[in-house]
């Protein structure tokens, strides 16, 4: 239907007659001119006379038409659209995506966030008297923040309120919530409004799913990304809690998980930890695009107890890197531990004739006395009787044919108890054995004999999770060799769930390494059985990865219980002898709840952790223990979803709309009807245009 | 020298003056000077006056009597016996009057006339005058007397343009009228049917006539450099026709010239010569047509 928006201006519309009013005029007007004959112009004019008028009538035509033209467009034509439930009431859900990725700046040094509540108030100033409004956010609570709501003003407050969290953002939970809200209303006219940076990490299936199911629903979708481009994005992902002596086993190093989000290198990324005030390391890292690594960087211990920190067993310590366009992600938090050194019970079998093989003793403790990290002590397998957390860290079965009933429960129970388990395989390991009797339990792992290369041939093995830590010492993409060593038979391994990883696999598929929970299996040998690889730059760095990832998944500041949004927990060796509190930054404050966990006790905060940083568990006036909680990285990639991807597959394709300026003029229409100003001052224009053209080619004559 | 008879051939300098006697002597005497070989070809064997001798004149008529006695050149002038009688017939219907810059065709032609009665007197040629208008016409016979000179300038001084142009019917009724055969030069704009004016000159060439045709207009007649919308009235008819003239201006021009083409070939088609002149044009150019065609015809 059509209307004017401000039809005061039609009573201008009169002004469209003076161009008839200045013609007749001109013509009344006429200067007569006395001439010696009018014979050959009475000649003409009967050719002439119809082409002039013609073209005196266009004229007329064409100016009365701009000025119509123009004073229309002052009085605001519109349509409305034709779909007469948009102009009804509508039921409109907000989301507004409030994750840390909404923190990223800008090249004028603006988070997205900001544009994010530009688009919110701009939704809300275009709600009327009878739109049900709800907002919610990616990060927020349950319900919608604002439910039925049509007051503006309080509309207008809660949006100015969101700001940006140190949660990831919940897309699918968000889409429901809105779900829910229109469902539950009455009004025909169902629209959603998803302002986000629309991350891919963001947007699982799930909400592709409920996006899908909403449009199908009849829900008029519209998607309003805040960016439309890649943002490069470098992130300290991860930190190792625990120190590790350095080169040669000289100095200490402290390992951080960098990843440069870009499409380009990152070149010397400066990485620097502090404690408290002091710079106790750092160092300089280039990270290629796209690659995410562990870097070692060198630490000076002594000199944060220097700067006057008291340092006895841990200490909590801040990694930051050069600042980008997300710095949440550019600080990381970790309570290190005094460098400690790895137990590990190496289990092999005597064979006679055979001598035994030093290859893994070597290559984590090659100067026999602790120094590079590990100690190293040698048994049988009867050792395995002896087993006890409190004495190893990590067991190594080394090419063992199979083990007792009861050094098998021993084993299972230093599992259970937090020790760490390395299988290495080889030709004398019975594959029957360790697939049905052990594997059961520790690693869902099924085995099916052995697997031969060709005659004269080797496997070609390639990393498949080059970011793995059992990889951490060598530099590798995905599918790069693994080693230029010829492996010639391995245990032909498949595993049966994905909590078994597989690291490292052949070309033909066949897993090389496999990785779960406190378990790291190797499917061939760490001796010269099935090839070369002792001899190989792989051997050292893999055999340490093999250990450090199954002792490192035994530590209780498991990353899993660190992160912001969760309650934060610490593992305390001792009862303690009353009510536990929790500090943190921001003024948090909560009490815990302690429980035991097999080897102490695990105190629990009630309430999550809003903000990174170092949380104090006390009891009894006393620090109990201090924990780190960071951001989740998720957050970090900040590279978007397409939104040829979102409006895939579906009846009615969200509309994406960019820019404010053009969300205005969407809502207008929805709102006010189409507005037609523009049109009306084009159409204007070209009268003009016309005019002119018309009038000057007149005057062109000779 | 040179510049004195430029301007002197100029018809607006010559318009100001007030005397047409004085205008139709100086237009003479200006074109005159300007020419190397004097135009007067005639014969007698009666003396008549002395004149001064100018440049160009023929040694064989100086007096060298005079040159012995005093020093100065004088020309002998004879009582010649004419052998060209013309007639000149002046339009004056109201269309003449038209003046877009001051200077009317009516003017123009006046001017033209009395300095061609002036120079064809100056060469004892007979010289009548035929002034007419719709349904009205003044003839005074040819005459070589130089006192017919002021008969002549009297009836060109009172002529005024009015009335329309039944050009073809007036030049009939000449022709009709002037028995010996000469040179009839007319003045006019010729504003009538080409046809009947080709039937008219026709009439006079029957008649054993020479005719020499000057075709009077004003600039803007051709050009139509008008630039407002306007109504234009017809000077005769007082038809009135309201057009842009840049709209018709292009059609308007090539119209006026294929009439003035036609014109043209029919005064060919007769063996008259056509002459068209602009009230803007130089006298020297008319005068230098006749001068021409008595050439031819002595």
């Amino acid at each position: 239907m059509f209307s004017f928006l401000n039809p005061g201006f039609l009573w201008a519309l009169p002004l469209a007659g003076i161009p008839l009013l200045i013609h007749f005029l001109s013509k009344r007007r006429l200067p007569e001119i006395r001439f010696p004959t009018v014979t050959f112009l009475r000649q003409l004019e009967p050719r002439e006379i119809r082409r002039l008028r013609l073209r005196e009538i266009l004229l007329l035509i064409l100016r009365t038409l701009a000025i119509l033209l123009i004073v229309c467009a002052f009085a605001r034509p519109s349509i409305q659209p034709k779909d007469a439930a948009a102009r009804a009431a509508a039921a409109v859900a907000v989301v507004l995506d409030d994750s840390e990725s909404m923190g990223a700046m800008d090249e004028q040094g603006r988070p997205r966030i900001e544009g994010a509540r530009e688009r919110g108030l701009a939704i809300v100033d275009a709600a009327r008297a009878g739109d049900e409004v709800a907002i919610t956010t990616t990060t927020g609570p349950d319900a919608p923040l604002s439910n039925r709501s049509g007051d503006r003003v309080r509309l207008t407050r809660t949006v100015r309120q969101i700001g940006t969290t140190w949660l990831p953002g919940n897309m699918e939970q968000a889409l429901e919530r809105a779900r829910r809200f229109l469902g539950r209303s009455s009004l025909r006219a169902h629209e959603l409004y998803l302002i986000s940076d629309f991350q891919a990490t963001n947007f699982t299936r799930g909400a592709r799913e409920k996006l899908a199911l909403l449009s199908r629903a009849g829900t008029r979708v519209v998607v309003l990304p805040v960016v439309s481009s890649r943002v490069p994005n470098h992130a300290i992902e991860d930190l190792d809690p625990e120190l590790r002596p350095g080169p040669q086993g000289k100095g200490l190093e402290m390992r951080a998980r960098l990843v440069n989000h870009a499409d380009a290198p990152s070149e010397r990324l400066s990485v620097r930890a502090r404690l408290g005030d002091a710079l106790i390391g750092g160092g300089d890292v280039t990270l290629q695009p796209d690659e995410s690594r562990w870097a070692s960087l060198p630490i000076d211990w002594r000199a944060g107890a220097g700067a006057g920190a008291e340092i006895k067993g841990k200490a909590p310590v801040v990694v930051e890197s050069d600042v980008d366009a997300l710095p949440g992600d550019d600080r990381r938090f970790a309570v290190l531990g005094a460098p400690r050194r790895l137990r590990v019970l190496r289990v092999m079998e005597s064979r006679a004739g055979e001598p035994a093989s030093r290859f893994t003793a070597l290559a984590l403790d090659p100067g026999q006395d602790g120094s590079g990290g590990y100690l190293v002590e040698t048994g049988t397998p009867a050792s395995v009787l002896s087993l006890s957390r409190s004495r190893y860290d990590v067991i190594l079965l080394e090419d063992i044919a199979a083990l007792s009933s009861d050094a098998e429960g021993k084993l299972r129970a230093f599992l259970r108890e937090g020790g760490g388990i390395v299988i290495a395989l080889g030709p004398h390991a019975d594959p029957d054995y360790y697939g049905h009797k052990l594997f059961p339990g520790v690693v869902d792992l099924a085995l099916e004999g052995t697997e031969h290369a060709a005659e004269g041939q080797a496997f070609e093995i390639r990393a498949r999770t080059p970011a793995h830590p059992i990889l951490e010492g060598l530099s590798l993409t995905v599918g790069s060799p693994l080693t230029q060593s010829r492996l010639v038979a391995l245990a032909k391994g498949r595993t049966t769930s994905p909590r078994a990883e597989v690291v490292v696999m052949t070309t033909g598929g066949l897993p090389v390494v496999v990785a779960a929970h406190q378990v790291s299996v190797f499917l061939g040998s760490l001796s010269d059985d099935w090839g070369d690889l002792p001899y190989s730059g792989a051997f050292v760095p893999l055999v340490r990865g093999l250990v450090d990832h199954a002792a490192r998944t035994t530590s209780p500041e498991s990353r899993d219980l660190s992160l912001v949004g969760r309650p934060p927990a610490a593992h305390l060796d001792a009862a303690p002898p009353g009510l536990v509190v929790v500090r943190g930054p921001d003024s948090y404050r909560s009490q815990a709840t302690v429980a035991s966990d097999g080897s102490g006790f695990l105190a629990v905060a009630d309430t999550p952790a809003p903000t990174p940083g170092f949380y104090v568990f006390e009891a009894g006036e006393r620090e109990a223990a201090v924990v780190a909680v960071n951001p989740d990285p998720i957050e970090s990639d900040l590279k978007p979803v397409s939104m040829e991807s979102l409006q895939a597959g579906s009846p009615d394709p969200p509309r994406a709309i960019v820019t404010v300026r053009s969300l205005r003029t969407h809502l207008r229409d929805m709102r006010q009807g189409r507005e037609l100003w523009l049109l009306f001052l084009i159409g204007a224009a070209l009268a003009l245009a016309g005019e002119l053209a018309l009038a000057s080619a007149r005057a062109v004559g000779p | 020298m040179a510049k004195t008879s430029q301007r002197l051939l100029d018809p607006h300098f010559v318009s100001k003056l007030a005397r047409l006697d004085l205008r139709a002597r100086l237009v003479v005497d200006g074109f005159l000077t300007g020419l190397h070989k004097s135009p007067y070809h005639g014969f007698s064997v009666e003396f008549a006056e002395h004149r001064q001798y100018m440049p160009g004149d023929p040694l064989r008529h100086l007096d060298w009597k005079v040159l012995a006695k005093s020093d100065r050149k004088y020309l002998k002038q004879y009582e010649e016996e004419t052998n060209l009688r013309a007639t000149l017939l002046i339009d004056t219907s109201a269309s003449m009057s038209y003046s877009s810059h001051g200077l009317s065709k009516l003017d123009y032609a006046r001017q033209l006339a009395a300095s061609l009665a002036y120079l064809m007197l100056r060469q004892k040629d007979a010289v009548g005058m035929y002034a007419f208008a719709s349904g009205r016409g003044e003839l005074i016979p040819p005459r070589s007397t130089p006192s017919h000179l002021r008969q002549l300038l009297v009836l060109l001084d009172r002529l005024e343009a009015a009335g329309g142009t039944d050009f073809a019917s007036s030049l009939h009724a000449l022709a009709e009228r002037v028995k010996q055969r000469g040179l009839i030069v007319i003045l006019s704009d010729l504003l009538d049917d080409p046809e009947r004016i080709a039937s008219a000159i026709h009439h006079f060439r029957h008649r054993k006539h020479e005719v020499l045709v000057f075709h009077v207009l004003d600039p803007q007649e051709t050009s139509f450099q008008f630039e407002r919308e306007a109504t234009y009235i017809d000077l005769e008819s007082g038809d009135r026709v309201t057009t842009r003239p840049q709209e018709l201006r292009a059609d308007y021009r090539t119209r006026v010239k294929g009439w003035m083409d036609k014109i043209r070939e029919f005064c060919i088609e007769k063996q008259a010569d056509y002459v068209a002149v602009s009230t803007g044009t130089p006298y020297d150019r008319a005068l230098l047509e006749y001068l021409s065609k008595r050439a031819r015809l002595l």
